[in-house]
């Protein structure tokens, strides 16, 4: 449905984006993830068409629309702060792009009443000005507002970076409910990882203008492809190579080379508690003794943090009511080294 | 307590100033002048050098004075609105109406000068209480461009200018009606149409002839001579108090002649007086004395073509100013009833006539 | 609220500045107007319709309302048609050499009111340079061309955009750029996007200067004055008239009126719509405007030409202006402009003869004395009426906007009858024809200005050092000396600054209230433009104007170009910029602004 070819894009001699090649598929969400500078809202605006590429070519549905004004290019696109023209009402604001194109009047109130009843907003707050709106009727008048153009594509950048935390919750799963139903092929910006591992079926890790990996959101998250997906991603702890050497002890045959950069994300690793179930031992994992140094408490779980061979490793036990684990006490960790992500060592 | 205190000044050391001024300056003002001396003369005859002039020859005389000019009109109103706070110590050049009018309103102390025998005393101030006497006097007459125009061809009279078609649209109609000169050409008009029981004392008549007046002329540009008009061709006629004629004559190299009516014209009587309230009555009075003295209205009439009051001062004057003053008879014209309505007459011409 | 009204009273210095300040409010902001009222219709303390019927019955005066009228439609139609024009070339349009044509627009700043009029009348008069220069090819043409409604209009147009450089300029600048894209992926061309959506969030902000331009063209006093010759009269110069005639000054006292009345309407209009139609951006983060270029190619050739034709309207009497203050005598009465005509002579006779120096002087002293009163007097009492919000205090801040809702002509006629005559408001003393009258006069037109801006000031000044201080022992008043002022002084300072720049040129209040021997700047410059004036008295016009422009340059740098570099420091920010050289004929010296000037302030911004 699109695509990239070595797209490169330059501003005044900054190369904000390298070489850049993507396809996503119809009917995809697909976000674009990185830290803010990384080159992703470059991406997403070279797709809608405010950025001309120095180099490379963009295709839509199999035309090459590198040229094609964004306005032909048949994407909708939702913008950070949505955009909305605060001088039209609500309904004049979904209808803008229908008047633009001349579409009659009686097609025009069919259309946009239809859009307006899929993304259910009523006949009052039609009429009402967009400033008199909440924040999450904001985002569905700026959906409306591209879809009722019939795009092939949905472009979003960042539409919920501006909301307070509640609502950014609450509208995560409105935005992802929309898409689905419109079954839309939607490109997705974003800096909130959460928010790309709960909505995309495929996501793009950004970072310096390049593509670190292109994955499922499970792919990107259990088998991060670079040192820099590892840690953008999730929470790790970093491993100490006596530690790596310790596992390998206790794991003949086992891959692991000290030598390399290794971390391990802080949910794998298990607390190995007297009294417990035993039949986590049968899974390869190895436990390892070490000493707690601190405690974070987080209400549903607290976050141990336990020193062995040199490496704090990370760990998370949830507050059941069960267990009282002292400062300075010694513990025995468990980790299975196939969980171990390893990279490799750039000092 | 003393920050507080500090504070307390600062806030309202800003709004007191206002009022300390208000003070200090009367105060310093007067301080000033009576140790400069400085005399402030109000005067609607300053223009073509009169005021440098006069000036340099009173400072040689030792009086050190400042030269505030303003329209006859413009200065009897400014002495009346600052008759409470008078800035001014001595007036001179307006004529009898608007000295009648500035006594009327109190602005004026009365003072006898020392020359006040060589002039015609029914020419002043008719009060007992003498407050102004007279300088100089000369005629406002109806002057025409004697190179486009003559004699014969001149019209005999004002009301010519707009009931002839061959000069409507050929003379200039005044613009303001703050020039003393003005006033007495208006006053001299409508004193023929008297009518009790018209407006302001005017027939219906009288004030159709204004609008006329009016209607018909050319309107006067602002500080644009009337003689440099007539040498540009713009106009041929128009009003001019006569000693001011030989000068620009010369300045604009034209010659004019004067209209002479049956009826006479207006004479401005033009008077000197202290201003009342001046804190240097001694020395206003002095300047008085010398500036009406023989001698100095002898040299002003040579300088500046003027018709003297005093006795003496006339054999210095100009034969050829005596003589064009010779041709012109006076108008009778009733100074009282025109000193009580000519505001009204002013107003009503403003508002009404005046496009 | 009353408490806090009681709490207030209980404080000695607190007591004094009231005092004081009701006092003020009550001699120079009330009782003038209120006796200008009663002179008008109470005269000899019963109903008289004298006035009224003296003016209806005239056809002149009629005449001079409705050329007034004219004059203020008119100019807010060309005002918003050059204003906007000039907005979208300097800050939307992507234009080769925008700040260029920046700086050009922007010399209204510091060149306008009388100087500016008297400039063009040097220029393009019947005695004009440009116009000699032109007899000389076209013996036939009419010398007095540029004369009547149209002069007058042209003047003011190019005069008073100012307001839209400020304001529209400032609004612009805030448009979100997310929704010029969005129109732009919607479909919309440049010019839909332009029409439909850039300019509709603009509509507040050109609402009130339009209201801006009508007023400035209703209360119109130099311009007329100057260009307007015998054909095009209007209100406030009948109003001078009349004003110094003691028996007419009911007229002059009622077209006033009128004046005030319709000042007042125009105004409540105005917060009207600016209350109900505001467009509050929805974004929380707004995109900067990136410049759009013109991608039709004989529209942007269109456009660049109009914008350069306009800056050499801006520029070009300026620059005659400035050139010709280089040239002796002979070169001005004849127009020429040649190297070795160049010679000092005219700056040497300004700043060497007394007499040319004199208004200069006189000028500069009111204008600092002014500046320094209104500021120094306000700093306290802005303070108590933030501390003590309540019915009182804020009773007084109402009044105090007084000055900014009536036209200066009325201002200064109100002054002028009550203080003519001794009066215990002001200790029996008479104010007329003293020195000090222009002064109050020039200190109660700033007081609106001054106000706001020390109010935004203060409360931008972080609350928690108060408190801080407080907690550690602090007095209110060494609070107040010791943390509050010196934080607030550079803003101070600054509006001192711009109050100083703005009545450094005045014309409008003065040509009421000026002391004979005293006479200001803005006088001496329109005396200079009366036909009569000599050559040298050109000159020395010339001179003052480039004069007063360094001046007034030098202090808007001190103001905008310091405080641009110490943007950082929060104390230093809330000065909006202030049309400085006035307009052509302001309805009151200070020009109220808009409420999109920045965010703090919800109302105009003098």
């Amino acid at each position: 449905m699109i695509r990239f070819d070595s797209i490169r894009v330059t501003f005044d001699g900054f190369t904000a984006i390298h070489n850049l090649d993507l396809h996503v598929e119809p009917g995809e969400f697909f976000t674009l993830l990185g830290p803010s500078g990384c080159g992703k809202t470059t991406a997403l605006r070279t797709l809608a068409g405010f950025v001309d590429p120095s180099a490379g070519d963009v295709f839509v549905d199999g035309r090459r629309v590198t040229t094609v004004p964004s306005d032909k290019r048949e994407v909708g696109m939702v913008f950070q702060n949505y955009a909305l023209f605060p001088s039209m009402s609500v309904w004049e604001n979904i209808a803008f792009g229908l008047k633009v194109r001349r579409t009659s009047g009686a097609e025009r109130d069919r259309l946009v009443e239809d859009m307006a009843a899929r993304v259910e907003l009523s006949g009052d707050q039609l009429h009402k000005k967009v400033s008199e709106l909440s924040g999450g009727q904001q985002q569905r008048v700026a959906i409306a507002r591209a879809l009722v153009l019939k795009p092939k594509i949905l472009l979003l950048d960042e539409p919920l970076s501006n909301l307070d935390a509640k609502l950014r919750h609450q509208l995560r799963g409105e935005l992802k409910a929309l898409q689905s139903d419109f079954g839309i092929t939607t490109v997705y910006v974003t800096h909130d990882q959460d928010e790309a591992l709960t909505m995309s079926d495929r996501i793009a890790v950004f970072n310096k203008g390049e593509v670190e990996q292109i994955g499922t959101p499970q792919e990107i998250y259990d088998a991060s492809a670079s040192e820099f997906v590892c840690n953008f991603i999730g929470d790790s702890s970093s491993l100490t190579p006596a530690l790596i050497h310790r596992l390998n002890e206790s794991t003949p045959g086992s891959p692991l080379d000290p030598a390399r950069l290794s971390y391990l994300r802080v949910e794998k690793a298990a607390l190995d508690l007297p009294g417990r179930d035993s039949h986590m031992h049968d899974d390869g994992s190895v436990s390892v003794s070490g000493r707690i140094t601190a405690r974070n408490y987080h209400g549903q779980h607290s976050r141990y943090t336990v020193r062995m061979h040199d490496a704090d490793v990370k760990v998370l036990v949830k507050e059941d009511g069960r267990h009282g684990l002292t400062l300075g006490e010694e513990v025995r960790v468990r980790i299975n080294p196939a969980h171990v992500l390893q990279y490799a060592g750039t000092a | 307590m003393r920050k507080p205190l500090s504070a307390v000044t600062l806030a309202i050391s800003a709004a007191f100033l206002l009022t300390s001024c208000g003070q200090g300056d009367t105060a310093a003002e007067g301080d000033g002048s009576a140790e400069a001396g400085t005399l402030v003369v109000y005067t609607n005859s300053n223009s073509e050098g009169r005021g440098e002039w006069l000036q340099a020859e009173a400072a040689e005389a030792g009086f050190d004075i400042e030269i505030v000019g303003a329209g006859g009109a413009d200065a009897t109103n400014k002495l009346i609105a600052e008759k409470n706070n008078p800035i001014a110590d001595v007036v001179y050049g307006l004529n009898n109406v608007y000295y009648e009018q500035l006594k009327k309103e109190d602005v004026l102390e009365p003072y006898t000068p020392e020359w006040s025998g060589e002039v015609d005393e029914s020419l002043a101030d008719p009060a007992e209480d003498k407050a102004y006497w007279p300088l100089v006097q000369q005629a406002i007459v109806l002057a025409y461009n004697a190179d486009t125009m003559s004699a014969d061809e001149a019209p005999k009279d004002w009301p010519e200018l707009w009931t002839e078609d061959e000069y409507k649209d050929r003379y200039e109609r005044v613009t303001g009606m703050g020039a003393a000169t003005t006033q007495l050409v208006m006053a001299g008009i409508l004193s023929r149409h008297r009518d009790d029981s018209g407006e302001l004392g005017v027939s219906e008549e009288g004030w159709s002839q204004i609008e006329q007046y009016f209607n018909n002329g050319v309107p006067a540009v602002k500080d644009l001579d009337l003689f440099a008009r007539f040498a540009e061709g713009e106009v041929d006629l128009g009003q001019m108090p006569s000693s001011s004629i030989p000068g620009r004559e010369e300045a604009y190299d034209v010659t004019s002649g004067a209209v002479a009516p049956e009826i006479g014209v207006p004479y401005a009587i033009e008077q000197v007086a202290v201003v009342k309230g001046t804190d240097q009555q001694e020395q206003a009075q002095e300047f008085i004395d010398w500036f009406g003295s023989a001698e100095v209205q002898g040299a002003w009439a040579q300088e500046f073509n003027s018709l003297p009051v005093n006795e003496s001062a006339l054999e210095q004057a100009k034969p050829e100013v005596i003589e064009f003053d010779e041709q012109f008879t006076h108008q009778d014209i009733d100074w009282t009833f025109v000193e009580e309505n000519l505001a009204g007459w002013v107003e009503k011409i403003e508002l009404e006539y005046m496009q | 609220m009353t408490g806090s009204t009681r709490r207030m009273l209980r404080s000695p210095a607190v007591i004094i500045t009231m005092t004081v300040l009701v006092w003020f409010i009550a001699a120079f902001l009330l009782w003038p107007n209120a006796n200008l009222l009663i002179q008008t219709f109470f005269p000899d303390g019963q109903f008289s319709g004298r006035a009224v019927e003296k003016l209806l019955s005239s056809e002149r005066a009629m005449t001079s309302l409705a050329n007034s009228f004219l004059l203020a439609v008119a100019l807010a139609i060309t005002v918003n048609a050059v204003g906007i024009f000039i907005v979208l070339v300097t800050e939307y349009f992507h234009i080769r050499g925008a700040r260029v044509l920046w700086l050009g627009y922007a010399t209204t700043f510091i060149y306008g009111g009388i100087v500016l009029a008297a400039g063009y009348k040097f220029i393009y008069g019947a005695d004009g340079i440009v116009t000699k220069f032109l007899a000389g090819f076209f013996p036939d043409m009419d010398r007095s061309w540029f004369e009547g409604f149209f002069a007058v209009l042209a003047v003011m147009t190019f005069a008073t955009t100012t307001n839209h450089m400020l304001f529209l300029g400032s609004a612009i600048r805030n448009v979100d750029y997310q929704t010029v894209e969005a129109a732009r992926n919607l479909g919309a061309s440049p010019w839909t996007i332009l029409r439909r959506v850039v300019l509709p969030t603009l509509k507040p902000t050109i609402f009130a200067v339009t209201i801006l331009s009508f007023l400035t063209g209703l209360g119109a006093l130099s311009a007329p004055q100057v260009l307007g010759g015998q054909d095009f009269e209007t209100i406030t110069p009948m109003i001078l008239t009349f004003a110094n005639s003691t028996t007419s000054r009911d007229l002059a006292a009622l077209l006033a009126l009128v004046l005030g009345v319709a000042t007042i309407a125009m105004l409540s209009v105005m917060t009207r719509l600016e209350r109900g139609g505001t467009y509050h951006s929805v974004a929380k983060v707004a995109a900067p405007l990136q410049k759009q270029p013109i991608g039709h190619r004989g529209a942007n050739i269109a456009v660049h030409v109009a914008a350069y034709l306009l800056f050499l309207i801006y520029v070009f009497p300026l620059a005659l202006v400035v050139l010709y203050s280089f040239m002796d005598s002979a070169a001005i009465s004849t127009g020429v402009l040649t190297l070795d005509r160049f010679t000092l002579d005219n700056y040497v006779r300004v700043l060497s003869q007394q007499s040319a120096l004199k208004p200069f002087i006189v000028s500069i002293v009111y204008s600092a004395l002014a500046a320094i009163i209104s500021v120094g007097g306000l700093l306290f009492v802005t303070r108590l009426m933030l501390k003590y919000r309540g019915w009182l205090m804020s009773g007084l801040e109402y009044l105090l906007h007084i000055p900014w809702i009536l036209p200066a002509a009325m201002i200064a006629l109100g002054l002028l009858i009550t203080y003519d005559r001794p009066n215990p408001l002001v200790g029996g003393f008479v104010l007329s024809g003293t020195v000090v009258i222009l002064l109050i006069a020039f200190v109660i037109v700033k007081v609106p200005f001054t106000l706001r801006m020390l109010k935004a000031a203060f409360s931008s000044v972080n609350g928690s050092m108060e408190e801080a201080a407080a907690i550690m022992g602090a007095g209110t008043l060494y609070t107040f000396r010791r943390i509050l002022l010196p934080a607030v002084l550079p803003a101070a300072a600054a509006v001192a600054a711009l109050n100083f720049n703005n009545l450094l040129d005045d014309y409008d209040t003065a040509v009421f209230l000026a002391h004979p021997l005293y006479q200001p700047l803005g006088l001496q410059i329109k005396a200079n433009t009366d036909g009569g004036a000599s050559v040298e008295a050109i000159g020395n016009t010339f001179v003052y104007t480039v004069l007063l422009m360094l001046v007034m340059g030098t202090v808007m740098y001190l103001v905008y170009g310091r405080l641009n570099r110490t943007r950082r420091s929060p104390r230093a920010r809330r000065v909006p910029l202030q049309p400085v050289g006035g307009s052509a004929g302001t309805p009151n010296t200070d020009m109220p602004g808009t409420a999109t000037v920045d965010g703090t302030s919800s109302a105009r911004v003098p």
